[in-house]
């Protein structure tokens, strides 16, 4: 099969070369009954116009042919022109057959017309993947590339947050280019995951994150500003053609394609700077000393004074004869250092472009360069990027076309010591820990090494020392062809690749405590993914007079991964000038190993509607996947869906007032295949090295038995638009079940404590999302419209292994409860007496010693309501855009914060003042920080952060982005500079938080603890078309 | 023209192609097949002797880990009784010293994890086939060197989470722990899912432990390396198992036979300081090699760390460590070791004549201004050419001796007793002595004291006497709960046949 793809490949090239060749001599002829098919290219926004015209979108906006507006949006006439997107350009070219419309409105015939011939040719066969046949009746969203259009943000995922109604979008920190969590109706999965499946024009990607010095994300290679839309299917009405991919929800982006008509150029600058959101306000060295200096004292310590002093590494010598108010005196002379701002300060960002664009009737182009960086609130933190995206469309044939794409990019990423952890070089986990007494520079100006406290490390001079980077490169890409076989079938062939090549390396400097010890400390990684894909499908369809359409699709497909890693660690080194690996004397450690999956499947879609009031939808996916035994891999994953569209209907036909109202409805079953790649599979490990020899180890058990998960989705729509769609909206309810859950029985530690997946458990996610937009004023000069978007959901656990109430491993985990919620011992404050921390029992009592037994569920890091409200005001030239997205309900430990609410009483760490402000003093005061005791802990009692004393509300309200722009007059710019078109813009990202959060950030995931924070930044930047 | 051509061609061209796929597809049996880079199916595993001797490899390895050999055993035997006191330089040992509720001995889990493959072993070693036919002795060594490993992790199991023999607290007492001797391989899923096992007597998992160590003493011989289990420490820790168990007379026999003429050399006077400073300790009976860094358990809760801030012998003045747990004072005054100053001030006036007072030395401390310095062991610095590697001896000739005096006395034989006493004394650089009855009892006990200490054995050597830890920390009578390390929480609510240890 592989060589026939070769051959395939090959052959298809040599095709497209030949006729680039040919293009030059040959005048275009086009013969009018294939017209279809150069239309298709040229004016892609049309075809998906009418192609949501005639399978009815989601959503109200979307459905009505005559206004041009998809999704969510609605853009009025004007608003076009203004469009900075190549793509959505309006349609000013005129056809023989057809008076295109300049601003698409009552041209109802003319559509009729494109139904009869273009319809027939509708579905979306240009460079993107044609799955989404299937959406109409089901749930959508839809993120057009100009809303994100130049966002100073690395990826796409980041880039919808808040604009999709019911995708929950979470960066995990603020490394530039890092990680963030996106889940589309909620978790539906214990164990596999539940990330939604990425296709970049038919492409699946690969999405796993595996840099192992700092964070890359897997959609970072494609600049944002390359993509011309993003659709998030949601319900299995929408997703369910992707079967055992598809439950978690797909993610179709399409990037920007070339079209006929004169070359376009365009060039994209802009630049900025970015700056911490909040530094913390840390106790200063008097305020240290007398917090510990109290905490001996209630630990009941003759000499506080001494044992505070000797804690900073201060004690002078003969303390013994210094009187108590002497040794205070040693504290009051000591100088605040401010760590935080040594170590947090301003970045920049800055990204530059170039896009040609243009093509003819038979060969369109794209080309587009960038190059940009964004740097971070810590040193050396940042991200650089080069992308080259390229489409190629080629109309070989009256029948054939062909098409390309291929995004090339290259990614590296300065590391700090860390980016997360507990680690004395970490330096945002030490910027606000270390003791403020400590100098960061001696007088001569070289590093302090004499670092007083427990986090005994010039974190200043350990990131400053030691070096690292982490590089990522890319390519994919696809290729391929449509063949028109007669007037109704069409057979479409496509190849993608994911290629991905990932290298990391980290070197602890020998002048640095962890380098000191090995003579320096390199860590490399480097690590292959190559991820191939095979569509092929065959779709007929038939308008039958002008009341029927039915539409049939199928279709095979085969997915296969191949993953290698290796990583290293050498030791040994000369000297610290020497950082690479032939200068290393010793291999302390090499591992590598590789993984492979593969994935096929046949699929099928039928559609029928009639006169546009009613449709049906009906898909199904029969796939298998390398991860099951082999007797379970294959499943069948079906779906109903369908429409009415009462806006059709007689009664509501003429109707004014009412310029939209449809009904939707799916039910169906996706699966959820995303385990390891053997973890189904029995299997002796490599276990750990004695005398020289490696080891095998047992633990890992089979069951035949597994299979996928199955979520079965129940989405229930209604979509409405008033007064023109004025106002317009769409609700819709959910209901998603995940049976056979996959979950890992943890067997008898006895028995070897091994582990077995089954699939055992239920869970429900049951939501609500709602979009309502409204042009709120719309005159020729004056433009403002709003869309908010919100989705509440609720998730339960209803079964898990056996009749287990809870699973062993995890008790947080447990029947009647939310994924999320924590399991924990409530705090029940500071005992007003005696200053000490209390927590309550079981029985509700008042307990100092809480057990495991004490343990409640209470609170849920996942957010029970969350959406976004976008503002679009335009005022001739002018734009403003404003975006806020928002969380609720979310509540979250912060390890960081953890560490700095000890209060100096434990370890010997810097803590933070609005907390020793609320420590207990005196007797009758009320507060929720105890009185500091030496070890963080009184006598018979627990950690002060134990139970739920450290949980936090994270609940916040984001101004995620605002942007303000001026759009040159086209005549005046034409006349005065000579280019097509100009704008200039400003904008802010991050720029206002409402929040009560304490620590850094409310938004991250994990642990917190030492993560670099979220910023903000402020950026201007110019675009020119020629 | 082209254009043309090329168009018919593709006519059928596209037909075929996706009949071919579909072909494709459905004649492809193997299309979903993937080689598994990862493991390897247990059928192939246990089949031939390569696989075999990896999985034993685990075994020792298993050892390393820090709820093993790595760290705990030795520490926490000693943190949880009377020889030091935590530092609270990283916070670590600081619960185990206090006697916190649950803060004690975790290894159950890999130590079962271990028994499991040590049961996976002995039940494959007479399946085993390979062309040239595997030899007997091989056969033997495999299954010896099997059961001695399972008898070790089933001594430290059983001595962690049930009382001694006969030394127990009747209303705390639950018994003993489950005694497995079937493994469970990648392919036993229904089995492991079936299997509870509730605990065997005390007795029954000793007489699991003789008998392993029996039949390990008849199949080994001591012909490899001190890092591998072989005949001399099959009857060492017989001996041990045996004065446990109150079987003085085997433990007086094994220890007989091992002092004598086993492996390992009973160092006296200089040679015994220098003893320590070797990678090797050429007491070392059976010896638990850390071979690379990779091995060590590194700078935060390696022995080495724990117990001092010294980066290595020869830097005795750099810190590397954390130093979390170091000799009471009192423990300092009986090793005649004598101070003044505390602090940056610290400093050894006189060593007193036992040659042990050289094992422990003023560490840098974890404070830049040296406020932090203390006595510190510095039995387990790493002396392998890498900071917190050091092989761990986990039974020397010396523990023969005091087991043989030990049990000489209990068995009526004070003189031999007294005898091998005042050999050790000597050996070590003290004067002899003149004891008998209840008091030579206690002077035995304080030399298996102050020569096993922070060797993880004071805890041990207290419970099976029944007596109180009395400490500074707070003292822990011998009817106290904390007596008995909590079996894990997991294993509680699993398994429907184990009642957790009282108290937990």
């Amino acid at each position: 099969m592989n060589r026939f793809f070769i051959l395939f490949v090959i052959f298809l090239h040599a095709y497209a070369f030949l006729q680039a060749q040919v293009k030059e001599n040959e005048a275009p002829v086009i013969p009018s009954r294939t017209e279809v098919w150069s239309f298709e290219k040229e004016f892609p926004d049309l075809l998906k116009e009418n192609q949501i015209r005639l399978n009815s979108g989601s959503l109200a906006a979307s459905y009505e042919p005559n206004v041009k507006k998809k999704g969510f949006r609605i853009k009025d006439k004007g608003s076009e022109n203004a469009s900075q997107n190549p793509s959505e350009k309006p349609y000013k070219k005129s056809k023989d057959n057809f008076i295109w419309p300049d601003t698409i409105s009552d041209e109802k015939e003319k559509i009729e017309v494109l139904q009869e011939d273009i319809v027939s040719g509708e579905l979306d066969w240009s460079g993107n993947l044609n799955l989404h046949v299937n959406i109409k009746t089901g749930a959508f969203s839809v993120v057009e590339g100009n809303e994100i259009f130049n966002m100073p943000v690395q990826s796409m995922d980041k880039a919808i947050q808040g604009r999709a109604a019911g995708v929950h979008v979470l960066s995990s920190n603020g490394i530039p280019g890092g990680s963030a969590q996106v889940l589309i109706r909620g978790m539906s999965s214990i164990l596999a995951s539940n990330q939604p499946l990425y296709i970049v024009d038919g492409v699946q990607l690969n999405t796993d994150q595996k840099a192992a010095f700092t964070q890359t994300n897997p959609l970072a290679f494609l600049n944002i500003n390359d993509i011309a839309s993003i659709e998030v299917l949601k319900d299995a009405g929408a997703a369910a053609i992707y079967g055992m991919q598809g439950a978690n929800g797909v993610i179709l982006i399409t990037t920007k394609k070339g079209q006929a008509g004169k070359t376009q150029i365009q060039f994209n600058a802009f630049g900025g700077s970015i700056e911490p959101i909040k530094t913390l306000h840390v106790m200063d060295p008097q305020t240290w000393y007398n917090t510990r200096k109290l905490a001996w004292q209630n630990s009941g310590n003759p000499s506080p004074e001494a044992n505070a002093l000797n804690n900073m590494g201060i004690l002078p010598q003969g303390w013994q004869n210094l009187s108590p108010e002497q040794l205070d005196a040693v504290a009051a002379g000591l100088t605040n250092y401010d760590w935080q701002n040594q170590l947090i300060g301003n970045g920049n960002l800055q990204q530059y472009e170039l896009s040609i664009s243009g093509g003819d009737n038979k060969n369109t182009y794209r080309i587009a360069g960038s190059f940009g960086s964004q740097g971070s609130t810590f040193d050396p933190v940042d991200f650089q990027r080069g992308t080259l995206n390229m489409a190629f469309a080629t109309q070989a044939t009256n029948k054939l076309r062909i098409e390309n794409f291929l995004n090339l990019s290259t990614i590296r990423q300065e590391i700090p010591f860390a980016v997360s952890g507990s680690f004395l070089g970490s330096p945002a986990f030490i910027a606000s820990t270390v003791l403020p007494h400590n100098p960061i520079f001696n007088e001569d100006g070289s590093y302090n090494t004499d670092i007083k406290g427990v986090f005994n490390q010039n974190v200043a001079m350990v990131n400053a020392f030691n070096s690292g980077f982490q590089r990522g490169n890319s390519a994919i890409g696809n290729l391929a062809a449509s063949y028109q076989i007669n007037k109704n079938l069409v057979f479409k062939s496509m190849f993608g690749l994911d290629y991905r090549m990932l290298q990391g390396e980290q070197f602890r400097d020998p002048r640095t405590p962890d380098g000191q010890t090995t003579k320096g400390r390199l860590s490399i990684q480097s690590g292959w993914n190559a991820n191939f894909i095979s569509t092929q499908t065959l779709h007929w369809y038939k308008q039958i007079k002008d009341a029927h359409f039915l539409s049939i699709l199928a279709g095979v497909e085969y997915r296969s991964e191949n993953t290698s890693d290796l990583s290293g660690l050498l030791t040994g080194f000369p000297a610290f000038e020497i950082r690479s690996v032939e200068g290393a004397s010793q291999v302390e450690s090499l591992d590598g190993a590789s993984f492979s999956y593969r994935r096929a499947g046949v699929f099928g879609a039928i559609q029928y509607d009639f006169k546009k009031k009613y449709f049906v939808q009906l898909t199904g996916r029969y796939e298998g996947n390398s991860r099951f035994a082999a007797e379970q891999r294959f499943g069948f994953f079906p779906s109903i869906s369908g429409a009415w569209s009462i806006k059709e209907e007689g009664f509501l036909k003429n109707s004014e007032s009412i310029s939209t109202l449809r009904l939707r409805g799916s039910y169906g079953q996706l699966g959820n295949d995303r385990i390891g790649n053997f973890t189904s599979q029995g299997a002796f490990m490599p276990g750990g090295t004695y005398g020289g020899n490696v080891g095998l180890s047992s633990g890992i058990l089979a069951n035949n038995a597994l299979r996928w998960e199955t979520v079965t989705s129940l989405n229930a729509g209604f979509d409405f638009g008033i007064f023109s769609n004025k106002l317009f909206g769409g609700i819709d309810l959910f209901e998603r079940t995940t049976s056979d859950l996959i979950l890992e029985q943890q067997l008898l530690p006895s028995n070897g404590s091994g582990t077995v997946l089954i699939n055992d458990g239920e869970l429900v996610n049951r939501g609500i999302e709602f979009t309502l937009g409204t042009a709120i004023f719309s005159s020729k000069k004056f433009h403002w419209e709003a869309t908010f978007n919100y989705a509440t959901l609720q998730n339960e656990v209803t079964k898990l292994i056996g009749d287990q109430q809870n699973l062993a491993n995890n008790p947080a985990i447990a029947v009647g409860q939310s994924l999320g919620t924590h399991f924990t011992q409530e705090y029940a404050g500071v005992n007003p007496a005696t200053g000490r921390a209390m927590w309550f029992d079981a029985q509700g009592n008042i307990t100092y010693l809480p057990t495991a037994n004490d343990r409640v569920y209470l609170g849920n890091s996942l957010p029970r309501h969350y959406g976004g409200l976008m503002n679009t005001f335009k005022y001739k030239g002018f734009e403003v855009g404003i975006l806020f997205n928002y969380e609720y309900g979310r509540v979250v430990s912060d390890g960081q914060y953890n560490f700095l609410r000890e209060n100096a009483s434990r370890l010997t760490i810097n803590g933070l003042q609005t907390v020793n402000r609320r420590m207990w003093q005196e007797p009758g005061q009320i507060t929720d920080i105890p009185r500091p005791y030496i070890g963080g802990r009184e006598v018979r009692s627990v950690n002060m952060n134990s139970g739920s004393a450290s949980l936090l509300n994270a609940d916040f309200i984001r101004l995620r982005q605002l942007s303000f722009a001026y759009v040159f007059n086209e005549d005046w710019i034409k006349r005065k500079l000579c280019v097509a078109s100009l704008r200039l813009f400003a904008q802010g990202v991050n720029l206002w938080t409402y929040t009560s959060f304490p620590g850094y950030d409310p938004e991250f995931t994990g642990s917190g603890i030492g993560i670099i924070p979220q910023m903000k930044n402020y950026s201007i930047g110019i675009q020119v078309g020629f | 023209m082209a254009t043309i051509k090329l168009n018919r061609l593709f006519r059928p061209f596209g037909f075929l192609l996706f009949l071919l796929l579909t072909l494709l597809w459905q004649s492809c049996d193997g299309l979903l097949d993937v080689d598994n880079g990862k493991g390897i199916n247990r059928l192939d595993a246990l089949e031939t002797p390569e696989n075999l001797e990896a999985l034993l490899v685990n075994s020792y390895s298993r050892l390393q880990s820090v709820n093993l050999y790595g760290r705990n055993l030795f520490v926490f035997g000693d943190a949880l009784a009377d020889n030091g006191v935590a530092t609270n330089n990283s916070g670590r040992i600081v619960p185990e010293a206090r006697n916190q509720v649950g803060a004690h001995f975790n290894h159950w889990a890999n130590s079962y994890a271990a028994i499991n493959e040590l049961n996976l072993i002995i039940e494959a070693v007479p399946k085993v086939v390979a062309v040239p036919a595997v030899s007997q002795t091989r056969r033997r060594r495999w299954e010896g060197e099997a059961k001695f490993l399972r008898a070790l992790y089933y001594f430290d199991l059983v001595k962690a989470y049930a009382y001694i023999p006969e030394v127990t607290v009747p209303e705390l007492d639950r018994g003993g722990i489950p005694l497995i001797l079937e493994g469970i391989g990648p392919n036993d899923f229904e089995k492991a899912n079936q299997r509870q096992v509730g605990r065997s007597s005390v007795a029954n998992v000793y007489a699991q432990v003789t008998l392993d160590l029996r039949s390990a003493i008849e199949l080994l011989d001591d012909s490899r390396g001190n890092h591998l289990a072989s005949q001399s420490a099959a009857k060492a820790l017989l001996s041990r198992v045996a004065l446990y168990n109150r079987d003085w007379q085997t433990a007086k026999e094994m220890a007989n036979e091992v002092f004598s003429e086993g492996k390992g050399r009973f160092l006296t006077g200089n040679e015994y300081r220098e003893g320590w400073m070797l990678s090797i300790h050429p007491e070392s009976i059976f010896d638990l090699k850390i071979n690379n860094p990779n091995e060590s358990i590194g700078q935060n809760e390696s022995l080495q760390s724990s117990y001092t801030t010294m980066r290595s012998l020869e830097f005795r003045e750099q810190t590397a460590g954390w130093g979390d747990f170091v000799p009471h004072n009192n423990f300092i005054l009986m090793m005649g070791i004598q101070t003044t100053g505390v602090g940056a001030t610290l400093n050894i006036q006189e060593r007193g004549d036992d040659v042990r007072s050289f094992q422990y030395d003023i560490g840098p401390g974890r404070l830049v201004n040296r406020s932090g310095r203390r006595i510190e062991c510095i039995k387990f610095i790493g002396k392998n050419g890498f900071d917190f590697g050091d092989n761990v001896p986990i039974i020397r000739k010396s523990e023969m001796l005091l087991n043989r005096m030990e049990a000489s006395f209990q068995l009526g034989e004070e003189e031999s007793a007294l005898e091998d006493l005042n050999t050790l004394k000597s050996a070590r650089g003290l004067d002899p002595v003149e004891l008998s009855g209840a008091e030579l009892l206690e002077e035995i006990l304080l030399e298996r004291r102050k020569e096993l200490a922070f060797e993880g054995h004071r805890f041990f050597d207290l419970k099976r006497y029944g007596r109180d830890i009395i400490k500074s920390q707070g003292d822990v009578p011998f009817s106290d709960f904390r007596i008995l390390a909590p079996i894990p929480d997991l294993e509680i609510r699993l398994n429907q046949n184990l009642q957790q240890n009282a108290g937990y």
